[in-house]
């Protein structure tokens, strides 16, 4: 067995406590309006979040920090913070975002503490950076030596077990419905981790409209459950 | 197309102006007594097609003040090969105020269009900022599929990052009209407003003066890390989204100038 596996499973879990469970990225707007109200609806919009949000941006930016990680690069990195956190217009889903990030440095500090790690945090405190939970993990993946498709892959599986999760409870949906699902987007995430490490640089940061309005939305959503 | 702009006593001036190949501008206005300079641009002839490349470069020297639109709407025609691409740059010295108000793109069956825009902004300027996208029409009352529709905006003040803007339309793409993506709307418009005075206070009530005309679009107002927000819409028309974004630069303007909404006569 990879002696990162089982490393791996816990920061994957949902139980890690970064905050993760109090944001829906714009779900709820979509739940408030009718849009998504059962597996079906959740599915379809749980497959746009990945193909046309998460591979543009936490993804491509997982692959951007491991390639930069690989070369020592931590100029890369900073500005790779900046511009990720910058390219989320919705405040809610840039605040929460990075308040998640902070708090998975946090954990990853005490945990599995590094120079690079404790430096990222160091930034966020003192406003040099924002701290983003993609590059936060594969830091802590890179320096467990876990390969750049098995980063890739498990990073976009734990954001969409927390969102499931959030489903689960806003929709409401049961938990067996839950379960199929994670099941089934196992297809997805597998098609968006090839799609990512082909991909164009210049596509990053791509976002899906009508998501980032619903997002915006939030902000006026009155009664919520959610962050965001 | 080069053009920059500086403050002589009360009234924004031309310091430079050049323009080559197929863009043109008019003489500069002046829409009211504010001594706010407003130029026109004239899109080259019959449109872009295959393989064009312009590039504006826009400079506000400090307090200076200008609207900038176009005559008429962009078309992007037919672009098989190479994508037409047009590169925009913008410098806005402290103290300096912005109004792009260009008319429509319009982005013909086959159309290729990548637009990159820089602006660099000092503490202290105002940008207003808009750009609205559309599908060509066909006579038979279809809507043509454009093939790309890629634009970028990045914002820095002074010198630091503050917004990142990346829109990449491919409606060819499998669900493209479905959830999150265009959710069954044709055109997008979106409108930045950078300046010391936004905050969340304005924010409110701009929804609230255009809270009451959001029927058959889905809008959100946002604001960004500082000194600004975003207003992104999907609507049926570019006259809805249009509407929209004046109700909000003319709510600005007087609360801001104490000035009038713009009135462009073009037609």
């Amino acid at each position: 067995m990879d002696n990162y596996l089982l490393s791996l499973f816990q920061l994957c879990d949902s139980n890690l406590p970064t905050g993760a469970f109090s944001h829906s990225f714009g779900l709820e707007t979509y739940i408030q309006e009718n849009k998504v109200h059962d597996k079906d609806s959740f599915s379809e919009w749980l497959r746009m979040y990945v193909t046309g949000q998460l591979v543009y941006t936490d993804g491509l930016a997982c692959r951007l920090a491991f390639e930069a990680l690989e070369r020592n690069d931590a100029e890369e990195i900073w500005t790779l913070d900046r511009k990720i956190t910058v390219q989320a217009l919705p405040r809610e889903t840039r605040e929460g975002t990075y308040k998640i990030g902070e708090r998975m440095l946090t954990i990853g500090n005490d945990l599995y503490p590094a120079p690079l790690l404790s430096l990222y945090k160091e930034k966020t405190a003192n406003g040099e950076a924002f701290g983003h939970p993609a590059i936060v993990f594969t830091m802590i993946a890179h320096q467990l030596n876990v390969p750049e498709n098995v980063i890739l892959s498990t990073y976009l599986y734990s954001t969409i077990l927390g969102l499931t999760q959030n489903a689960v409870r806003g929709i409401p949906l049961g938990q067996t419905a839950g379960q199929f699902i994670l099941r089934d987007i196992q297809q997805s995430i597998t098609k968006a981790v090839e799609q990512i490490r082909i991909m164009d640089i210049a596509d990053f940061g791509a976002v899906a409209p009508g998501l980032e309005i619903s997002q915006m939305k939030h902000e006026r959503v009155h009664i919520r459950i959610f962050m965001s | 197309m080069r053009l920059s702009m500086e403050k002589k006593r009360d009234k924004t001036v031309t310091k430079q102006v050049y323009f080559q190949g197929a863009f043109k501008m008019l003489r500069p206005h002046y829409l009211d007594n504010s001594g706010q300079a407003c130029y026109f641009l004239i899109n080259p002839g019959g449109g872009y097609v295959d393989g064009d490349r312009y590039r504006m470069e826009i400079t506000l020297e400090e307090q200076a003040e200008l609207i900038l639109t176009t005559q008429s709407a962009t078309k992007v025609y037919r672009t098989p090969h190479t994508p037409v691409l047009q590169e925009n740059e913008i410098i806005l010295k402290k103290g300096s105020v912005l109004e792009y108000i260009p008319d429509p793109l319009i982005a013909y069956r086959d159309a290729k269009y990548k637009q990159n825009t820089i602006i660099r902004m000092e503490r202290g300027a105002t940008l207003f900022y808009s750009d609205i996208l559309t599908p060509g029409w066909s006579p038979d009352g279809e809507w043509f599929r454009y093939d790309l529709l890629q634009l970028k905006n990045e914002i820095y003040l002074d010198e630091k990052l503050i917004m990142f803007d990346h829109l990449k339309l491919q409606p060819d793409e499998a669900g493209v009209d479905g959830i999150g993506y265009m959710e069954g709307y044709t055109h997008l418009g979106s409108m930045i407003v950078m300046s010391e005075q936004v905050n969340e206070d304005v924010l409110q009530r701009l929804y609230s003066v255009i809270g009451k005309d959001l029927d058959e679009c889905k809008a959100g107002l946002s604001l960004l890390i500082e000194g600004g927000f975003t207003l992104r819409i999907l609507a049926h028309s570019t006259q809805k989204i249009e509407e929209l974004m004046a109700a909000c630069s003319s709510f600005l303007r007087k609360e801001w100038y104490d000035r009038d909404p713009v009135a462009l006569r073009k037609y």
